[in-house]
């Protein structure tokens, strides 16, 4: 009896740790292998009591031009494209799921008078505790109309989207911090 | 099963032993089995003791390990806080396989290792969240940390573990509005499903032990809660019934299955149902309450009509056990009291008449005659308790009875259109009724 106690908690041990490492896995290789798009930002820091803090994250591309309603599903696929300037754009957008290295899925979405918004599901960033305000602030100076200088770079394999970096002034969020602390 | 013996009684038995014994009145081998036989009971309690404070001072520390997870350490390199991420969990699943080996016959070791593993799960998971930015809803992150802490309610047989398991249940619950669009409360259903059998074990071993109690009234307490958002779900109108026999079912299980500890009272899962179900009577005396929402509709998806079985399941299993217990002629709960989903049903099936016609003004007529059963009903709910209080001759249960009556005149109070004269009258009978059934059963007391 104790021997299959034992063999069955070898068993639940192993699925409590695969969970984690199925987690690392899966990032590492969107992390290593996914291609790269940059894309603009606006801010949010609301304080999640079990998960440290994090900054909530709104995209630019997230609201497009569109002509026809949006499908009617509980989630949907959008594709990704780069403009001139370097920044992703919504594309397509489709119900039925679709593969690739541009395609990101999003559960909520709406469309208003030829204008569409979606959510992208990859919408908060860590930061350290110690770091979080001034983060947030850094973040809110940087990302207003007249001063639009914030971006995160995603990396997308096959409908995995992993958030690489949040960039403020053209650097790191980390790097920006350090060099440039808050008041 | 002994319920834990008193501490004071213990000690002046201990020193009447030696007169006992020098007077005959019991031998030296009767004396030494009593002593002995308290012995065991008082390192019981002390085991107690210890088992407690190990789950609060394992409690205490699993706490601060989530907490500086919550810290969000980003000075370290990704590896590294990677392999940090699974410390934790590793080192408590280590001591989790030292306890289910060595010390799997103590309560404190198994509370403390089960409490260390699911911080371990929940820190792991978070860590490398934050680590690799995966995002992911509180709702998903609570479902995973349950499923992979299930098992551990099962091995180390911990019951502050399985009531932990419901608590995160009820949380999810909570969490899942903001998950998805078709996020119903369905999969509680199923997680609550999963805990049933270590309940079954626990209620097997000692039905009266304080440990079955107290999770039988837990598991009622996250139905109940899961029963509201189900019923809100499904939006057909039926949550008056399924709570009814909710009620009822917890009433005649409370009665039925859990011997209570002093023959005068309800075992306090049956006390719980019965304050309920007299709780919900008056509220259904009320008019109001029988006009039924106009926004209701016919479940036209499989999971509204798994929500309806779900809701509907709870009437049927509290008629079908009054009907087994009446069967077995074995019925120790008030009948009035087990027939409320029957009534309620009633009044349902009155209430839902006039519904279709989909206009509020049309569906009074049937709204009072709904609200006039439950009326009735709570009437005689009220006699039936007070007759069966003073036949048993419990103030408890014929009080009972009383404050069912006394909520109806108090309902009626605010919302009929009863003289002054008329509702004075009705106080004072009912104030009366009070005093003379007290007074009678405190008499018969004195005199047995």
């Amino acid at each position: 009896m104790k021997k299959l106690r034992l063999v069955v908690f070898a068993f639940v041990a192993l699925a409590q740790i695969s969970v984690p490492a199925a987690m690392i896995w899966q990032r590492q290789r969107t992390l290593r292998e996914g291609r790269v798009w940059k894309l603009r930002t606006a801010p949010v820091d609301p304080v999640d009591a079990l998960r440290g803090r994090y900054l909530t994250l709104r995209f630019a591309a997230e609201d497009f031009a569109r002509s026809e309603p949006m499908p009617i599903a509980p989630k949907a696929y959008v594709t990704l494209r780069n403009e001139a300037d370097g920044f992703a754009v919504v594309d397509q957008i489709s119900a039925d799921r679709i593969g690739g290295d541009n395609v990101v899925q999003v559960e909520r979405f709406g469309f208003f008078d030829n204008k569409a918004h979606v959510y992208f599901n990859f919408d908060e960033f860590w930061v350290t505790e110690a770091n979080a305000l001034a983060a947030e602030k850094a973040y809110a100076n940087y990302s207003t109309r007249e001063n639009q200088d914030t971006y995160v770079t995603v990396r997308i394999r096959d409908g995995d989207a992993a958030i690489e970096e949040l960039y403020i002034a053209g650097q790191p969020l980390r790097e920006f911090l350090r060099t440039q602390p808050a008041p | 099963m002994a319920s834990s013996p008193n501490r004071r009684g213990v000690s002046w038995l201990r020193k009447e032993l030696p007169g006992l014994v020098s007077n005959g009145t019991i031998t030296a081998e009767t004396a030494r089995a009593l002593e002995r036989h308290y012995e065991t009971s008082a390192s019981g309690s002390r085991n107690f003791g210890f088992a407690l404070l190990a789950i609060v001072g394992s409690a205490l520390v699993a706490a601060g390990v989530v907490l500086l997870v919550a810290h969000n350490w980003d000075e370290f390199s990704r590896p590294l806080r990677s392999v940090i991420a699974f410390l934790p969990l590793v080192s408590a699943q280590l001591l989790s396989a030292f306890v289910l080996r060595c010390r799997y016959k103590s309560k404190a070791w198994c509370e403390s290792a089960a409490i260390f593993n699911v911080a371990g799960i929940g820190t792991a998971i978070s860590l490398v969240s934050q680590t690799y930015q995966i995002h992911g809803s509180l709702a998903q992150f609570v479902v995973v940390w349950l499923l992979l802490s299930l098992p551990l309610v099962y091995l180390m047989r911990t019951t502050l573990g399985a009531i932990a398991y419901l608590a995160g249940a009820i949380w999810w619950l909570f969490l899942r509005e903001g998950w998805a669009r078709s996020a119903d409360p369905l999969l509680f259903w199923f997680l609550l499903a999963l805990v049933v059998p270590f309940f079954g074990m626990l209620f097997r071993r000692d039905r009266s032990s304080h440990e079955t109690t107290g999770l039988a009234i837990v598991l009622a307490a996250a139905a109940a809660i899961a029963l509201g958002f189900t019923a809100a779900y499904t939006k057909t109108n039926l949550g008056v019934l399924a709570f009814a026999g909710f009620f009822a079912a917890i009433y005649i299980c409370g009665i039925e299955f859990f011997p209570p500890r002093h023959p005068e009272r309800l075992h306090p899962l049956a006390l719980l149902g019965a304050v309920a179900i007299g709780a919900m009577t008056i509220v259904l005396t009320f008019e109001e309450i029988w006009l039924l929402a106009r926004d209701a509709t016919r479940p036209d998806s499989l999971r509204q009509m798994i929500g309806v079985l779900i809701e509907l399941s709870f009437p049927i299993a509290a008629l079908a056990l009054a009907a087994w217990s009446f069967a077995r002629r074995k019925m120790q709960f008030s009948v009035l009291a087990a027939a409320f989903p029957l009534v309620v049903g009633i009044g349902w099936l009155i209430a839902i008449q006039c519904h279709t016609r989909s206009d509020e003004g049309t569906q009074a007529p049937c709204a009072t005659t709904a609200s006039i059963l439950l009326n009735v009903y709570a009437l005689g709910l009220g006699v039936e308790l007070i007759a069966r209080g003073m036949r048993a001759g419990s103030p408890a249960r014929a009080n009972f009875g009383l404050l069912i009556i006394a909520g109806l005149g108090l309902a009626r109070f605010f919302d009929s259109d009863l003289s002054f004269v008329a509702r004075a009258i009705g106080f004072i009978v009912i104030g009366l009724g009070f005093l003379l059934t007290n007074l009678f059963l405190f008499k018969r007391r004195r005199s047995a």
